[in-house]
């Protein structure tokens, strides 16, 4: 086991590598002059010139690439005299755009990026699997149409529509809530779940429907395997039979899924964030988009990265702790 | 999931609903004026991820300027916290009085109160405001803010700008040449000038004559946070999150006549959306009582929000300072006729309508904005203008230029006029209707749409300007020596190109008349001959005078567009109790 989990963490460490000179490459061969948006409105041609070398364009890419990536590890410096100021470590770089450093920018951001992440993925697991192990204990019944009926109508909504129609109902009709304001959860956690209810639920429907699929299709297989019939034959509780054996069996690719949805979700769920103006990493990256503000896309772009490849591998591992086959296999 | 367990599961999740929904629902969306108290929580909500400029020498935007100058930037003067035209007096704010001169406006002087402390509790002194305005020359760092101290100050000029590169730069002979310029004497501070800037006392209302303690100065980083020396101080600023203000024990409100400082606290919520901020304020439920936005009404709500009484006491449709014009090229279209039957052919109502309707903003005489309330006056429109038009006066102006310039006459009816405008929908939209209008009194029109963030580098070009260009001008302050000589004199805004007209001479004497005249009264006099002037030379085309519309919460008083920023006056809100 130990020794999958070395080679499971070293491939981690080379695939961050080739993502972090890709995502470097990319964005230098773009048509934006970073420079450029460096200065404000009244921006000369001197001006540029001088921030070039200021912020370090005018050094050969791989210069860039290293002291970008030492800037990771080690912080930066930019500027000097009186405009000198550092960016600590990590530092993703600093965006002139908005005067900030991309890290202070971005931790700004995940709280409500992992405060909607988390709310939503206990909600859509909840509800996704407890509606699919109902499905498949009623395979045919009114209750198995019933649940299959919400998945379909989950998967075929786009998240914007079922946003902007929980507003509509909860807020502006019944006004049962008020319009969400994100709050910090330190600050006020009433609030702060006050204000994500909405949200939580605007993603979770979505979601919960394929897991909603995946759970009751995984436990019908399974619930077909000769062990599960001799569990059942040997007169084991039907409860203890659907937890232990059925529901363990079809949890494995439902777990290496979430891992991944909720990794993704956590660079960022741009529609949700912005139907309900949550000050989140998907808000961040459609904005600086719009703003051409490479510096943050660049970091939001190995963040992103790094916590896809990151969950890639911890499912890895998860998956071959609750499936002795896989670690023996590999 | 048994029964008994599915019942407590129950009880929970309804208990958890009816807890989060416990401050959701309900709330008189009715208005109220009130009577201003001190107390509660002020909110903006704004769909901007942060301001432009919290440094204020950096501060250039009209709302920007209002509210930091509201809430936590003083200047040596400021404008009355009143509505309407009374919004326009010049009065002392950090100063004893609103200047002095003695020279006829080359040197001014103003004397600091007593009693003015920044947020530590140390005194604001004649250094920290010296220091404050020499940023201004730091302009690899202080970058788009006014650069009228750079302009103003007696500093003699460099190959590069002024020979003066700043406080973070400058060699000790670098730095007395500013010295010399600006100087402390105990508790005055003077500013040589390098000529005659009759109005000098308005200029230091903008922020970028604030005062910066040299200690606490961060460069390009003050612009996170400043040191405040108003009723409230930055408590926090996250972009694209909040932004809280506190009070600021400090302040002493002996030493400050115009602020009454309301609220206890004042928050600025960042990247809202904007549809969802008209339906806040139009539901008004809970917290949004007390909020405001930043951002006026979406078109499509101005109807909801005028058009039903509920809502009287919280909304605001006013005059903004912004003239929108179309400027003529008078090195091409050098014909005095030929401009006069472009006016007279051109539908403003329906280009009004385009943009639109009546909340855009109401037909225009000049282009002296009616918030300039001592430099406006109504002007006489040319003989024959119509709102919707009058082809038949503009088909006899054309007879009369058939003879009297028959090159731009041929080029106007023949190979058309070039009109620049910016490449959106909007203004292919506006175009269309110059068209059309000028169509009917056989004036050809050819559209040159240009990539909006390019717009202005390209009409400001005499080698690439056209023949005509649509544009729009606000005051930088409430004195129309920021308009009148910018548009059509010798100022840097330009793009009349008429200084080689027949006409100009006797304009430009009538500039300098002005900007020389100490006498308010008789400079504004000489304002609106100087309006009237550009329009009988039709050097542009007067559009409309901009309005703006501002809502509120139910809970919130005092609200009203200033004059002086066209925005709220955030000063002047406070929260109903």
């Amino acid at each position: 086991m130990a020794r999958f989990i070395v080679r499971r963490l070293t491939f981690m460490i080379f695939l961050l590598f080739i993502v972090s000179i890709t995502a470097f490459l990319l964005f230098s061969v773009l048509p934006v002059d970073p420079a450029s948006l460096s200065c404000g409105q009244h921006c000369t041609p001197e001006k540029i010139a001088a921030n070039r070398i200021r912020l370090g364009y005018d050094q050969p890419l791989i210069q860039q690439y290293l002291t970008y990536m030492k800037g990771i590890f080690a912080g930066r410096n930019y500027g000097e005299g009186a405009q000198a100021f550092t960016c600590p470590a990590p530092s993703f770089g600093y965006s002139f755009y908005r005067g900030q450093c991309v890290t202070e920018m971005i931790t700004n951001a995940l709280p409500a990026t992992i405060s909607l992440t988390i709310g939503a993925a206990i909600i859509w697991l909840t509800m996704g699997i407890g509606l699919g192990v109902i499905s498949a204990m009623n395979k045919g019944k009114f209750q198995d149409r019933v649940s299959t009926g919400l998945a379909i109508f989950g998967l075929s909504m786009p998240t914007f529509f079922i946003g902007l129609l929980l507003i509509y109902i909860f807020i502006i009709w019944l006004q049962i809530f008020p319009f969400p304001s994100y709050t910090p959860f330190l600050d006020n956690p009433f609030k702060w779940a006050q204000a994500l209810i909405l949200p939580w639920f605007t993603v979770a429907i979505v979601s919960a429907a394929l897991y909603t699929r995946l759970t009751r299709d995984g436990m019908l297989e399974t619930m077909s395997e000769d062990y599960v019939r001799l569990a059942i034959s040997k007169g084991l509780p039907r409860r203890k039979v659907l937890v232990r054996y059925v529901l363990r069996g079809a949890i494995t690719p439902i777990v290496t899924i979430a891992g991944l949805d909720i990794a993704v979700l956590l660079g960022g769920a741009i529609i949700t964030e912005s139907v309900f103006g949550l000050p989140g990493m998907g808000r961040l990256a459609l904005n600086s988009v719009t703003d051409s503000d490479l510096p943050v896309i660049a970091g939001i772009t190995l963040i992103t990265a790094f916590i896809v490849v990151v969950a890639n591998a911890l499912v890895d591992i998860l998956y071959a702790i609750l499936d002795p086959r896989v670690r023996l296999e590999s | 999931m048994n029964s008994k367990a599915r019942t407590k599961f129950g009880v929970v999740v309804a208990a958890s609903a009816l807890l989060l929904t416990a401050c959701g629902g309900g709330g008189s969306s009715a208005g109220g004026t009130g009577t201003p108290t001190q107390g509660g929580t002020l909110t903006f909500l704004t769909i901007a991820e942060q301001f432009n400029h919290v440094d204020p020498q950096r501060n250039y935007t009209g709302q920007d300027l209002a509210f930091f100058s509201g809430y936590v930037n003083r200047t040596l003067t400021s404008y009355a916290h009143a509505e309407g035209a009374a919004g326009a007096e010049l009065v002392a704010d950090m100063a004893t009085d609103t200047g002095t001169t003695t020279d006829g406006g080359k040197t001014w002087s103003f004397t600091l109160r007593d009693g003015l402390t920044w947020e530590d509790g140390s005194e604001v002194t004649c250094q920290d405001v010296a220091y404050g305005v020499s940023r201004v020359f730091a302009t690899d760092i202080i970058v788009d803010g006014p650069t009228y101290a750079i302009s103003y100050l007696d500093i003699p000029a460099g190959d590069e700008g002024s020979q003066y590169p700043g406080p973070y730069k400058a060699t000790a002979e670098q730095q007395a040449l500013y010295d010399n310029a600006v100087s402390c004497d105990g508790k005055t501070i003077t500013f040589k000038l390098n000529k005659v800037v009759a109005d000098f006392n308005y200029t230091v209302t903008l922020l970028a004559f604030a005062p910066v303690p040299k200690a606490k100065d961060t460069g390009e980083k003050y612009d996170d946070s400043v040191v405040s020396n108003g009723p409230y101080k930055i408590e926090s600023y996250v972009k694209a999150q909040s932004m809280t203000l506190v009070r600021n024990e400090n302040w002493n409100p002996d030493s400050d006549p115009i602020r009454k400082a309301y609220p206890d606290k004042v928050v600025v919520n960042f990247a809202q959306d904007q549809a969802v901020i008209d339906s806040r304020l139009i539901a008004s439920a809970g917290d949004d009582a007390f909020a405001v936005s930043m951002d006026g009404i979406q078109p499509e709500n101005l109807p909801t929000v005028f058009g039903d009484d509920q809502f009287k006491d919280r909304r605001v449709n006013e005059t903004d300072p912004y003239a929108i014009y179309t400027a003529i090229n008078v090195k091409k279209v050098n014909c005095l006729p030929v401009r006069k039957a472009l006016f007279l052919a051109l539908d403003r109502e329906a280009l009004r309508a385009v943009a639109g309707g009546e909340y855009v903003g109401d037909f225009a005489d000049g282009f002296i904005s009616p918030t300039l309330a001592l430099d406006y006056a109504p002007n006489k429109l040319p003989e024959g203008i119509q709102p919707a038009g009058n082809p038949d006066a503009a088909k006899a102006l054309m007879e009369e230029a058939k003879t009297a310039c028959p090159d731009v006459y041929a080029k106007a009816t023949g190979e058309g006029l070039v009109f620049d405008h910016p490449d959106t929908p909007t203004w292919a939209k506006n175009v269309a209707v110059w068209i059309e209008s000028e169509k009917a009194a056989g004036i050809v029109i050819k559209s040159n749409p240009i990539e909006p963030g390019k717009y202005y580098s390209v009409v400001m070009d005499p080698a690439l300007q056209g023949d005509i260009s649509r544009s729009g001008w606000a005051a930088d302050w409430l004195n129309a020596s920021t308009v009148m000589p910018e548009l059509f004199g010798e100022g840097g805004f330009n793009i009349s190109q008429n200084q080689e007209d027949p006409a100009f001479p006797a304009y430009k004497a009538l500039m300098d008349e002005a900007l020389a005249q100490t006498d308010r009264a008789a400079q504004a006099e000489l304002w609106k001959k100087a309006n009237q002037y550009a329009l009988d030379q039709v050097w542009a085309i007067p559009s409309w005078f901009g309005r703006s519309q501002e809502f509120r919460g139910s809970k919130v008083g005092g609200g009203y567009l200033w004059y002086p920023y066209g925005s709220h006056n955030f000063a002047a809100l406070y929260v109903i109790q």
